[in-house]
This record gives C-alpha cells, sequence and structure tokens, in this order.
C-alpha cells in the first residue's frame, strides 16, 4: 500500500476506516516500525483524552434531573402535539389553545365550541353563551374574587387552580357542585370563557370533595393551556385585587 | 417522565464532560449544562425523535459557548490564564487528584487548543462521536471537521511531547 498519511492514521484511530482498510493498515504496521509506532501514538492520545476528561458523578446532576422532570404534561402537550387537529372542527372557537391531548378523548364532544366531556350535555345545571363567555352569575363572582385558600362558597363553588395561558390571560379551573360540574375558564374580552366542562362526579359514583380533585378532563385542559407554573397564593391575590388583567 | 426527558437525564454526565471541555472553570461549567438543559426543554419542539439525542444537544451546549464567548469579548472580561490556574487548583469540583499527571497534562493541552480544533477533539476524542455526527454539531462540512481535527491532534501531541508527556 501507499504510505498511509496522517489522516488516515487518525481515520483509523478514530474508527472511521472501513474494516477492509484498518485490517490493510494493521498488516503493513506488522512490517513497519515506524508505522505501528506511530499508530499506537495516536491509539494512546484517544485513550489520554478520554482519561482526562472522564464521566464524572456529581451531585448537581441530581437538581439537574429534577428540573427535567418537573417539565409537566403541559409542556410536552403543547409541544409535541400536532396543533392543526383542531382546524379540522367547525367553529372550533378554542381551537389553536386547547390542542393535542383532546384527540385521544373519544368521549369528548365538541358543542357551540365548547368541549364539553364525557357524560354531559349543553345547557346542564350551567348556563353558557354559544360563544363561551360564562353566563352563570354566580359562579362569575367566585371565579372574579373567590380565593383557592377560601374552599367553596355555601353552595359548593370552589376554585382550584390559577394560571396564565401562553397569551398571558388568567384562567382557573373550578368546581359548581350544585350544578355538578367542573370547568376550567379564561379571561376573554374582560369576561370568563369556559374552555372545557365536565361531570363533577365520576360516572362510577365517586365523589370528588377535594377542589384539587378535577375530572380529568379538566386537568387535561389545564395541561394544555397552561404556560409557566400555576400561581401561589400571593400570586393570586394579586391577579384578583388586579382585576385579571391580560384577557 | 417521557422519553425525551429519560433520554436528557441519562445524558447529564456526558453533558457535564462536555462542558467542562467548553468551559475549563466549573462553576462556568455547572452554568453551561444548566443553561443546555433549560433550552433543550424549551426547543424540545425542535428534537426529532428517531434522531440522536447527545449530538442535538451537545449542539445547543455548543451554541451557548460560541454565544458566551462572544459576549465574553465584547464585555472584555476574557478570564486571563492565570485566573483559570488559580480557578482550577482551589476549585473543588474538579478531582485533580485522581487524575494521572499526564491525564492533567492532556486536559490542559486540550483546554489550550483554539476554539474550532477543542470542539472537534472533545466531540470525536472525548464524546466518541462520529466524524459524520460531529460535523453536524458544528455545522461544517465533514473535511473541515477532518482537517480541525489533524490540527488539533498534531498540536496536542507537540504540545505533549514539549512536556516530555509521550502518553
Amino acid at each position: 500500500m501507499t504510505a498511509p498519511d496522517e489522516e488516515m492514521l487518525m481515520r483509523w484511530s478514530d474508527g472511521e476506516l472501513s474494516p477492509e482498510e484498518a485490517r490493510r493498515l494493521e498488516a503493513a504496521a506488522l512490517t513497519d516500525a515506524n508505522l505501528a509506532a506511530r499508530m499506537s501514538a495516536l491509539r494512546r492520545l484517544r485513550a489520554a483524552a478520554r482519561e482526562a476528561f472522564a464521566v464524572t458523578v456529581d451531585p448537581r446532576d441530581r437538581d439537574l434531573a429534577r428540573l427535567i422532570a418537573a417539565q409537566s404534561a403541559r409542556k410536552r402537550a403543547a409541544d409535541d402535539g400536532p396543533r392543526p387537529v383542531w382546524a379540522r372542527w367547525p367553529g372550533a372557537l378554542l381551537a389553536p389553545r386547547v390542542a393535542a391531548p383532546w384527540a385521544g378523548l373519544a368521549v369528548a364532544a365538541f358543542v357551540g365550541g365548547l368541549l364539553i366531556g364525557p357524560g354531559l350535555t349543553p345547557g346542564d345545571g350551567l348556563r353558557v353563551a354559544a360563544d363561551g363567555a360564562l353566563r352563570d352569575r354566580e359562579l362569575v363572582r367566585v371565579l372574579d374574587r373567590r380565593l383557592a385558600s377560601e374552599g367553596p362558597d355555601g353552595d359548593g363553588r370552589a376554585v382550584g387552580l390559577t394560571f396564565q395561558d401562553a397569551e398571558r390571560r388568567w384562567c382557573r379551573t373550578f368546581q359548581a357542585r350544585e350544578a355538578g360540574m367542573a370547568g376550567l375558564a379564561c379571561r376573554e374580552s374582560g369576561a370568563w370563557t369556559v374552555r372545557v366542562l365536565a361531570p363533577l362526579d365520576a360516572p362510577g359514583g365517586e365523589v370528588r370533595t377535594a377542589a384539587s380533585d378535577l375530572p380529568e378532563a379538566v386537568l387535561m385542559a389545564v395541561d394544555a393551556v397552561i404556560d409557566g407554573p400555576s400561581a401561589d397564593a400571593a400570586g393570586e391575590a394579586r391577579a384578583r385585587d388586579a382585576g385579571w388583567p391580560g384577557g | 417522565m417521557d422519553d425525551f426527558q429519560t433520554g436528557l437525564v441519562e445524558l447529564l454526565p456526558r453533558l457535564r464532560r462536555f462542558a467542562r471541555v467548553l468551559r475549563p472553570r466549573d462553576a462556568d461549567a455547572q452554568d453551561l449544562v444548566q443553561q443546555t438543559i433549560e433550552r433543550a426543554l424549551a426547543a424540545r419542539r425542535g428534537f426529532r425523535p428517531g434522531t440522536r439525542l447527545d449530538s442535538w444537544t451537545f449542539t445547543i451546549m455548543r451554541r451557548i459557548a460560541i454565544d458566551e464567548g462572544r459576549s465574553a469579548l465584547r464585555w472584555g472580561r476574557l478570564v486571563s490564564p492565570e485566573d483559570e490556574t488559580t480557578a482550577r487548583v482551589e476549585d473543588p469540583g474538579q478531582a485533580d487528584e485522581h487524575l494521572r499527571a499526564d491525564a492533567l497534562a492532556v486536559r490542559d493541552a486540550i483546554h489550550g487548543l483554539p476554539e474550532d480544533q477543542k470542539h472537534a477533539v472533545a466531540l470525536v476524542l472525548v464524546e466518541g462521536l462520529s466524524y459524520a455526527e460531529a460535523a453536524k454539531v458544528m455545522g461544517v462540512p465533514a473535511g473541515t471537521l477532518t482537517s480541525r481535527l489533524v490540527r488539533g491532534r498534531q498540536s496536542l501531541m507537540k504540545t505533549l511531547a514539549a512536556q516530555g508527556v509521550t502518553g
């Protein structure tokens, strides 16, 4: 073979030669001490580089792992979702904002621009306008004023999570025990617009009690809509006192 | 966690290693890993399943490091070599005592390479990427990657020979 150049030797040491080329080079080294020395020096350099930067166990990786794990389903849903799914729904008012997770909810029905969870017919207990604006005065009052820490009012209306969507609109989950429903509403044009409604009690008769205990359909909607962490008690109070700015 | 997140967690030790090549100071390397993770999480839409997560993440880290280097230059905050040496000796994050003197010399020699050669050496020799993958991470044609590798390696061998480190 012709005298191998530096690049060829380097390729050999990095495993970039074909098996055939490598065999030929190694055969040549058997009778060429100088070549053999150059090849061995390249191999040693590679090994030394790996030793110089050995993989180490670092306690800080645990914090980073937590950071990675903390990326919730909402981000995944927002990022992974084939967004145009909703373009197929006629009159899909909520289209781009509630994305992929719903695709798996075969039982959900989409009525008048509102996604209705399983087991519900529109008009059940809560008054909602065709554009999704919440018309139930008592529930509007609860969403406007009530803090999660205050628990349910006398008729079992309570708010759960408070957070902002990607367009910095405030959204809150709610339960309306008397109406038997839970849902998610966001501020749009100065009104609470219902994004999703679902029966409060699971079909099996299991009763949800805690305000944080929301039907899966609502949790999925939260995951799809939320952008950033949900508000803590102070953030919730500030947003309320500011009149839910941004939507 | 989904596959993407699990993959990132499993990559952490290698990300830290790559960061230690790009940033000699332990605190800087840690910052770089953290920023890379944050950006990878935010940019996960850009990752195509079925492609290599390590290459994708190295690309992000390298870009952050380059951008940072530029802004450091702009702000005149470049650390003098003396500072770096002092910082390394005092650095508890670097377990120097476990390294053979030769490996230590190799590490310093790699840190001393020009950026482009250093990145090529780090990706191929340290991380074990193929030339094709390394070229993709660096955004250069394969031929460019190869010549950077040749020059980087020759320079390393020269530096180490001058110090009497034969490897």
